[in-house]
């Protein structure tokens, strides 16, 4: 008899333990520490925008080939934009960039400037990038861009 | 209540519950069918049940639904990696991991699809990489540190750290680990600590053998006190990591007594006096009479691109920064620091007084380096840099003895090499496990830091005080880019693979070495080419790789730049300095490229006559107009700078090289920035015959500044 209200009692106990398990929040990390990598804003180097991993080998990619001419500072100081006639888009020009879809900015560098009806000053990419590296650098615009794209059509962007 | 009522409710209790055995029975089974039920209750509010009821609800009414609900899993899911010990339960809850649909930002994080990387999450699981608790079903036992469970997960910021486990190489991807790897190598951590894939170098510090020769004492007491002498408008000294030229010495913290102690033992460390060098009188009575020496000197150390390899600091409008190269030290007070005697030695054969320096071995005349020593001894200066050094006099025997045992106790020993006391290997702890570490193993003293390895080894490097106020480790000053790197390498290190299966997944680091013989083998010493060209995949990125530049340059032109070397690219800060080269060291270099480093991508019997001037025609009318090569490269004034101007391709280049380059520049130099175009056979033939029309008269002998000196 007093067996049976301790096993009652017990039972209660495991139900209620069982039932009110902690629940702890996943720990919080700072945004930057969470990201792969990061860019200050082109405009304000203030705001430091976070970028995955696909953004981040973009912008590696980009910081080689690409920033030449699509960037007034360039790793070497002056950039070559100006010799390069129409002046191509900053790659964090939102306000051209964001209403072109990934699909023809991928082609686009794949192809260059003159497959596509635009200024041969824009050499094919195709056969010196992989599609996952072209891929990469336009998410990298996406990523920098100002203003930001409206449509996230691309994983992990914030 | 009072203990009447208690003891009625007991009784009644008795009656209804137990007053006869039938009843005790009932009530006896319908406890143990409870007590049975507790299992699957408890089991049903499982933290991983209530995510995977999150995830059936979340993914309601999305119009993928019946695939998403199709491919999720019930009950605990696990990945089990037997070669690499891991097994990893987090996409129990993490269910969307693989699925694309929900890449979306608006996704919550916990079923968001992983963003796309090299390895397929579903394969590898996710604590290769995040680390964390792979077993673990609860939230807070897989993701931070608990009492039974230790390894926490890692920051994103620090996830390169978890590549460098396996992939001991250098990989493109990972820009983080590889720069904290080079900082740990450059900042002679091997010195002290042993670190699994950095080898001990033959030289780590200067070699202190001679010391005494080059400074004076009171130089190495402020040096000792603090290295880092480059001071900003405000006269503070600036605490800006490697980019402000950090001095690869960190700061140690040493009382006066022993800074008069080391400094007394150093100062007296000159086993093999310096040779005096003569200058020919004449020249000097003739220098020393024109005013402007220095200038001239200035002009000559400019000319000679000595700013390739060794930074200035300059103030411009109060911002104080470092313009030049940063292979060697920088040397804007080197006039206050060195001996007149030793600076003409060093610069005439720098290798006499340390064999293992990278400074090259220029051709002098006796005007030049008189010249150029005398800027730097009286413009390269800072009347200040002394000023708080107390009076030293001479040392004392006492001094002296001390000075050599603080040399051993202090770790000096671990990096400086001196006559009589070898280096001390395993001064500090082995790091070759210190990613592994766990919170319960690090001893975080009475520092208010965050609980964590990463905040541990951070507070290590940059403030080791704070941690262990009697440890003997040193402070280096790096900027929180470079704290960060040095972190991902430290944390990369969780040493011996945990089993076989590891070893096999483990990419080793290459070192690719390459020592010619013969004549070329001495020059290329000499003039330490490697230090900024790389051979066959070893040497520096500074410079072009020249493992091919045998098919790439005409001897004529390879004649004449080495003799006067002028830069291709108009924009770049840094280039190939003078080096004074005689004719036959030239001829020697030209012999070797010819006959040695020849690509067989190109066909080297291509000969100019090939190309006829309607080819050429048509290959100006393709450069400008179809494919507007002037984007990047100029001919003459025009066009851009991202490659090499082509105003001389026609001397400075063969026709085999521009056919082969135009075919696919990659195979000839992989990484090259120029991509590869589909140009049709004749197109190439017509752009290599253009190219070899564009030829400039090169430079005389007198407009050259090497033409000066030697007489």
């Amino acid at each position: 008899m007093r067996a049976g209200a301790l096993l009652f009692s017990a039972a209660l106990g495991f139900v209620i333990l069982g039932g009110c398990a902690r629940k702890s929040a996943p720990a919080k990390f700072d945004p930057l520490q969470n990201a792969y990598d990061t860019e200050p804003d082109w405009n304000d180097a203030q705001r430091i925008i976070s970028l995955n991993y696909e953004e981040a080998q973009g912008k590696q990619i980009f910081y080689k080939q690409c920033v030449w001419c699509h960037a007034d500072q360039t790793p070497a100081g002056p950039s070559n934009r100006s010799n390069v006639i129409p002046a191509p888009p900053l790659w964090n020009d939102g306000a051209t960039l964001n209403s072109l879809s990934d699909a023809f900015l991928e082609k686009f560098t794949a192809q260059g400037g003159r497959a596509m009806g635009k200024s041969a000053m824009m050499p094919p990419y195709g056969q010196t990038l992989t599609p996952e590296e072209i891929r990469a650098v336009v998410a990298y615009a996406r990523a920098i861009a100002v203003p930001a794209p409206k449509a996230l059509s691309r994983p992990g962007q914030k | 209540m009072n203990q009447r009522n208690v003891q009625g409710l007991v009784g009644w209790v008795r009656r209804v519950f137990f007053g006869d055995p039938a009843r005790r029975f009932a009530w006896v089974s319908l406890l143990l069918t409870l007590s049975l039920a507790v299992a699957p209750t408890k089991d049903f509010f499982r933290q991983w049940r209530h995510y995977q009821r999150q995830y059936s609800k979340f993914i309601e009414g999305r119009p993928d639904a019946r695939a998403l609900r199709g491919r999720a899993v019930s009950g605990i899911h696990q990945i089990w990696l037997p070669d690499l010990s891991v097994l990893d339960r987090c996409t129990t809850c993490h269910l969307g991991i693989a699925e694309p649909t929900l890449a979306a930002a608006s996704v919550p994080q916990l079923f968001r699809a992983h963003p796309p990387i090299p390895h397929d999450a579903e394969k590898w699981g996710c604590v290769v990489c995040h680390r964390g608790q792979g077993p673990a079903t609860e939230v807070a036992e897989a993701h931070e540190t608990t009492v039974a469970w230790e390894q926490p997960i890692l920051p994103i910021h620090f996830i390169q750290a978890s590549c460098g486990t396996c992939h001991r190489d250098n990989l493109p991807q990972t820009p983080q680990l590889d720069q904290g790897r080079q900082l740990l190598a450059r900042f002679d951590c091997t010195g002290c600590h042993k670190i699994a894939g950095i080898d001990r170098p033959a030289m780590l510090g200067p070699d202190l053998t001679d010391i005494g020769t080059k400074v004076s004492r009171e130089w190495l007491y402020k040096w000792l006190k603090e290295p880092r002498t480059i001071t900003d408008a405000n006269g503070n000294v600036t605490v800006n990591g490697v980019d402000f030229g950090e001095p690869e010495m960190p700061t140690f913290r040493l009382s006066d007594l022993e800074l008069r102690e080391l400094s007394a033992y150093l100062s007296t460390r000159n086993a093999h006096p310096i040779q005096r060098y003569h200058f020919d009188p004449r020249i000097v009575a003739r220098l020393s009479k024109r005013p402007g020496v220095a200038d001239q000197g200035e002009a000559r150390f400019r000319q000679m691109f000595c700013s390739s390899c060794h930074s200035l600091a300059v103030t411009r409008a109060g911002e104080t920064s470092l313009i030049g190269g940063d292979i060697g030290p920088e040397l804007t007070k080197i006039g206050s620091k060195v001996n007149p005697n030793w600076l003409a030695a060093w610069l005439r054969n720098p290798q006499e007084y340390l064999p293992h320096s990278q400074m090259p071995r220029y051709e002098w005349s006796d005007a030049d380096l008189y010249e150029v020593t005398r800027y730097m001894e009286t413009e390269l200066t800072d009347p200040d840099l002394l000023a708080d050094v107390p009076k030293l006099g001479s040392p004392t025997k006492t001094e002296i003895e001390a000075g050599r045992r603080l040399f051993v106790d202090k770790g000096c020993a671990s990096c400086h090499v001196t006559e009589g006391l070898s280096p001390q290997e395993d001064f500090g702890p082995d790091l070759s496990t210190l990613g592994a570490r766990n919170i319960s193993q690090l001893d975080f003293g009475t520092a208010k830091i965050p609980r964590t390895l990463i905040a541990y080894t951070q507070a290590k490097i940059s403030n080791p005080l704070s941690v262990n106020p009697a440890g003997r480790m040193p402070q280096y000053h790096l900027d929180p880019g470079s704290l960060d790197a040095v972190t991902t390498a430290l944390l990369s290190l969780t040493g011996p693979p945990a089993t076989r299966g590891m070893e096999k997944l483990i990419v080793v680091r290459q070192k690719p070495e390459f020592h010619p013989a013969g004549e070329f083998g001495k020059l290329y010493e000499r003039y330490k080419c490697y230090a900024c060209h790389k051979f066959n995949g070893f040497g520096g990125t500074l410079a072009p790789d020249l493992s091919y530049e045998g098919s790439r340059a005409t001897r004529q032109w390879l004649l004449q730049f080495m003799e006067n070397p002028q830069t291709l690219r108009p924009t770049l800060v840094l280039r190939m300095p003078q080096f004074n080269m005689p004719e036959r060291d030239a001829a020697v270099f030209a012999d070797y490229f010819e006959t040695a480093m020849q690509s067989p991508a190109v066909d080297a019997t291509l000969d100019r006559k090939e190309f006829t001037p309607a080819m050429a025609a048509t290959g100006k009318q393709l450069y400008e107009k179809k494919y507007q090569c002037q984007a990047c490269h100029t001919i003459g004034s025009a066009g851009g700078y991202v490659g090499p101007s082509l105003g001389n391709a026609g001397n400075w280049l063969t026709p085999g090289w521009i056919e082969a380059w135009l075919r696919n520049p990659q195979a000839l130099v992989p990484g090259t920035l120029e991509p590869r175009q589909a140009f049709t056979a004749d197109e190439i033939q017509a752009l290599t015959a253009y190219l070899l029309t564009l030829k400039q008269s090169g430079p005389t002998r007198d407009a050259a500044p090497s033409a000066r000196g030697a007489k």
